[in-house]
Formats: C-alpha cells, sequence, structure tokens
C-alpha cells in the first residue's frame, strides 16, 4: 500500500494536468476558431461581390448596382488622418510620461485618464466630435472632422503602446548617451525613439484596425449616405466603409439586391484593415532585424 | 601638490530619498594616476564615482550636500550645465552598453552631436579612439557592422574608445570588468595601464587584485563613509585602520 500510493497520486497528478492542458488549448482554439469561422463567412458569401467594377465605381441604382470606391477612398484618408493626427500626439505624450514626468500623484491621475478614455463608447467621441469640430470650430460634416475624432478615440491605445515601448528601451542605452555629454532630448531623439518604434508601430496597428472599423465617430462627423465624387479637401464628407455597411443593413428598400454587396463591402473593410496591418508588421520587422539588443 | 588634484570632492553628503548613502566624504583625486575605489556592496563606492559626472541627477529622489570641485568649480552649482561636465567626464560601465548602431556609428555618435561633422575628421576620431582602446587591429575591417555582434570584451573596450572619442580629461569605470572573462579583464587592465599617460581614471572595483594591479592610490569605503584613503601600496600592505585591513584580507565583505 505504501508503494501504491505514490503511484495512484502520481498518475491523478498527469490526468488533472492533462485536464487543465486541455482546456487551456480548447480556449486557444476556441478563439482561433471564432476568427476563422468569421472570416470564412464573410469571404464565402462576399467574394462574389467583388470585381474591378465594385472596387473602382461608386454605387448607382440606389445603392443596388456599381461599387464602393468613394467609400474606400473616404475610409483610406479617414484612417491615415487619423494616425496623422493621434501619433505624434500620442507618441509626444507618452515621451512625457515616462521619460520627463516626475512619477507621482499628477502623473498617475493623469494615466487613469488616458486609460479613463479608452473606455469611453465610440458614439460618446462622435458626439463630442460632432460638438467640437462640426459646429464650434465650423469645419461641418468633413475628412478633417472625422479624421480629429478618430484621432482622439486611439489616442489612448497608441499612448498606452507607445509607453510601453520607450520603458521596454534599456535603460542602460539613456545612461550610456547622457554619459557622453548628450543632453536629455538629444538621447530620447536619437537613441530612445528610434530604438522604441517598433514597439511603437505594433500598438499603433491595433489603433489603426481601429480607426478604419469604427461608424459611430464618423456618422456624426464625415460619413455621408452618398456621394460619387471624390473629395477634394479635408472640408469635403467622405463615404466611408463602416457607414456605408450600416447604411445598406439598415436603410436599404431592396434587401435582397444590397445584400451581397453589402457582404462584398464587408470583406473589403476587413482585407483593408489586414492590409494596414500587414504593412505595419513588415515595417516592425525589417526594423526589427536593424535594432537587436 | 595641490595643482595636481584634478577633481576633490569635500563634505560630500548624499541621500536617496531619506536614505543616506554617503556621509562626509572628502578625497581628492590626482591627475593621470588611477584611483581605485573599493569597498563591500551598498558601500557608497559607486554612488561617489556617479556623483563626480552627475549621473546621480537621473534619479528621482537624489539629493546632494557638500562641494564636487573639477578643476576649483563646483559642478553641482547652479549654473553648471551637466551635459558640460559629462562631455570632461566620461563613464565607462559595469556592463558593456554599445548602442544597437555600427561600430563606426557607436564612436561617432557623440562627437557628431558636439560639431564634428567632416567625414575625414570622423574617420580620424574613430581610428584614434579605437587604437587608444586597442581595438583597432580587431574591427578596421567590420566598422560597419553591429556593434552587437562583438563579444563581450570587445564591447566593453568599443564602450572605452567611445568614451575617449570625447577626449575627457577623466574616465570613470564602475566596475568595468565584472562581466568580462579572465582574459578580457586582462586586456582592459592593460589598456587602463596605457590610458592613464593621458587620462585621469577613477576606477570602483569589487575585485581587489585589480585594484592592487591597476591603481596608484586606493580608497576604502564602508557603510557610505571614507575609511581610508592613501597609496595603494600602503592600503594592501600596511593599511593603518583595522576596518581596512578586516576587508582586504578578506575577514568580510
Amino acid at each position: 500500500m505504501n508503494a501504491a500510493a505514490p503511484s495512484t497520486s502520481l498518475k491523478w497528478r498527469y490526468v488533472r494536468q492533462g485536464l487543465f492542458f486541455g482546456v487551456v488549448r480548447l480556449s486557444a482554439f476556441l478563439i482561433t476558431a471564432t476568427l476563422l469561422l468569421i472570416l470564412a463567412y464573410i469571404f464565402m458569401n462576399g467574394f462574389r461581390a467583388i470585381s474591378w467594377d465594385f472596387l473602382t465605381l461608386p454605387p448607382t441604382d440606389a445603392m443596388t448596382r456599381g461599387g464602393i470606391m468613394p467609400a474606400i477612398v473616404g475610409t483610406l484618408y479617414l484612417t491615415v488622418g487619423a494616425i496623422a493626427v493621434a501619433l505624434p500626439l500620442g507618441v509626444a505624450s507618452a515621451v512625457y510620461l515616462t521619460e520627463y514626468a516626475r512619477q507621482g500623484l499628477a502623473i498617475r491621475v493623469l494615466r487613469i485618464g488616458v486609460n479613463c478614455l479608452a473606455g469611453v463608447p465610440s458614439v460618446v467621441f462622435g458626439l463630442f466630435g460632432l460638438g467640437l469640430f462640426v459646429v464650434f470650430l465650423r469645419f461641418g460634416s468633413s475628412i478633417l472632422a472625422g479624421a480629429l475624432t478618430l484621432g482622439i478615440l486611439i489616442l489612448p491605445t497608441i499612448i498606452g503602446a507607445s509607453e510601453e515601448a520607450l520603458k521596454a528601451v534599456p535603460q542602460t542605452f539613456r545612461e550610456a548617451s547622457l554619459a557622453l555629454g548628450v543632453s536629455k532630448w538629444r538621447t530620447i531623439s536619437r537613441i530612445v525613439l528610434p530604438n522604441a518604434l517598433p514597439g511603437i508601430l505594433t500598438g499603433s496597428i491595433l489603433g489603426i484596425g481601429r480607426a478604419a472599423g469604427e461608424t459611430a465617430p464618423i456618422m456624426f462627423t464625415a460619413a455621408t449616405f452618398f456621394t460619387a465624387a471624390l473629395p477634394r479637401s479635408v472640408f469635403d464628407e467622405v463615404m466611408a466603409l463602416p457607414y456605408h455597411i450600416y447604411v445598406l443593413a439598415t436603410a436599404g428598400t431592396q434587401i435582397d439586391e444590397t445584400r451581397p454587396l453589402q457582404y462584398g463591402t464587408v470583406l473589403v473593410l476587413v482585407a483593408l484593415v489586414l492590409g494596414i496591418d500587414l504593412v505595419a508588421i513588415l515595417i516592425r520587422s525589417a526594423m526589427r532585424k536593424k535594432k537587436r539588443w | 601638490m595641490e595643482k595636481d588634484k584634478i577633481i576633490r570632492a569635500k563634505n560630500v553628503d548624499f541621500y536617496y530619498g531619506s536614505f543616506q548613502a554617503l556621509t562626509g566624504v572628502t578625497m581628492a583625486f590626482e591627475k593621470n594616476r588611477v584611483t581605485a575605489l573599493i569597498g563591500p556592496s551598498g558601500c557608497g563606492k559607486s554612488t561617489l564615482l556617479r556623483l563626480l559626472n552627475r549621473m546621480n541627477d537621473l534619479i528621482d529622489g537624489a539629493r546632494v550636500e557638500g562641494e564636487i570641485l573639477f578643476e576649483g568649480r563646483n559642478i553641482y552649482a547652479p549654473e553648471v550645465d551637466p551635459v558640460e561636465i559629462r562631455r570632461r567626464i566620461g563613464m565607462v560601465f559595469q556592463k558593456p552598453n554599445p548602442f544597437p548602431k555600427s561600430i563606426f556609428k557607436n564612436i561617432t555618435y557623440a562627437p557628431k552631436l558636439s560639431g564634428v561633422h567632416r567625414k575625414s575628421d570622423l574617420e580620424a576620431l574613430v581610428e584614434e579612439s579605437l587604437r587608444q582602446a586597442v581595438l583597432w587591429d580587431e574591427v578596421k575591417d567590420i566598422l560597419d557592422r553591429s556593434a552587437m555582434t562583438l563579444s563581450g570584451g570587445q564591447q566593453q573596450r568599443l564602450c572605452i574608445a567611445r568614451a575617449l572619442a570625447m577626449k575627457p580629461d577623466i574616465i570613470l569605470m564602475d566596475e568595468p570588468t565584472s562581466a568580462l572573462d579572465p582574459i578580457s579583464t586582462a586586456r582592459i587592465e592593460e589598456l587602463i595601464d596605457e590610458l592613464k599617460q593621458r587620462y585621469t581614471i577613477i576606477i570602483v572595483t569589487h575585485n581587489m587584485q585589480q585594484a592592487a594591479r591597476v591603481s596608484e592610490y586606493t580608497g576604502f569605503f564602508y557603510i557610505g563613509k571614507l575609511i581610508e584613503f592613501g597609496p595603494t601600496e600602503k592600503i594592501f600592505t600596511n593599511p593603518s585602520v583595522k576596518q581596512t585591513e578586516d576587508y582586504i584580507t578578506g575577514r568580510f565583505g
């Protein structure tokens, strides 16, 4: 009995271990499977709608025919605009928070504020953008107002990612530079930021995806139901992919005819977001190859 | 006699927050000599070293009292720019810390920012610094390669070359060989011997044989105080304080 006891308890331990491994493995598998399922579903339903005309023509016949070119262009402008607004501002805030600010109560409150900003529902950002940019600053419903609103929306993501990336740069690099008689600002701009850039980009990828996909923030600030013309200035309204999907799903009267186009639009939006992500990932890995420490 | 002292600490107290790391340290470092600072971990020797080029400025809640006089001027006076001080007082750290750049760019990084721009000047500076650090022959054909590909000992000599490129007056070394193997250590020690012709060197070390081998003067620290300071030979053969003797004979520390 004495000899048998440890061996059964050992067996039981293996069973338990197997069980727990199984559970965690299953969770990981389920998440991936859900993603693949969604992508497959979109692809199966959407790929028939994709054609050269679909990508290069504006919608016609009350959205039942034609393409989505103005929406693709609009979403590209809005996304690039949002990144152009949020990246410099976000990186600058992160540099202040991690490199310059004296860590104390004020900074803690500021950080909590940034995190809260990340939790604000996107429709609130939309209304804020409407109030500030569209009405008060008189930008009207425009690319400018939409890009600024989306920029604020993704700001917390970019600040958070940039802070993490800056903290990941070894303290020894800062010391080495400062000890050579290089000023703090130059140490940050020549040594710290270049080494943090891959990490900053990684975080920004998430922001890009969100900016491209959000509907509520642009509904009141930038997106229009229909325009065949491409925007000529940042004060023009644009069509945008997420809003177009929303319109097709809710406002159409000939649902059977618009549904394939809707799936096609979803597929294009997903492909666009993944494409932008891919570019960011490629840039990052190219940078990482050069910067190994 | 007075003139030969390039940098001196006068009644220096140093605090990390409410913790007092140094108490009443007064000592003067002679020009073109190697001075070793020894003592058990946490005795304040590295703290003093970092005070000499204001690297402790970077620590939140650090406070200095007393004076550090570099060529007669207090480097903690409000009108003194720490950046300027660090240009003239270089530092080599415990772990080799080259930048993730090419060997060439590691050396030209700081000189470029302080106004050396001509390509020929920079190339000459790289060769001169690497020769002084006895690394030139090993890397002259791979200057474009990343410094991260060098061995630990080579990286440390590159860091020394990088400090030399700023043409400092003093080089502070904070346990420069503690992360290196014995052969690399020996090379660095030989290098220190060469460098003292032109530079004043202050080295913190845990290795007492190293202190005995490379330095002319040794200061022994214990719990934030300078216990004994004098010619290395005297400290190691005939110390006048009992604590010093106990430490160097390995009775504690």
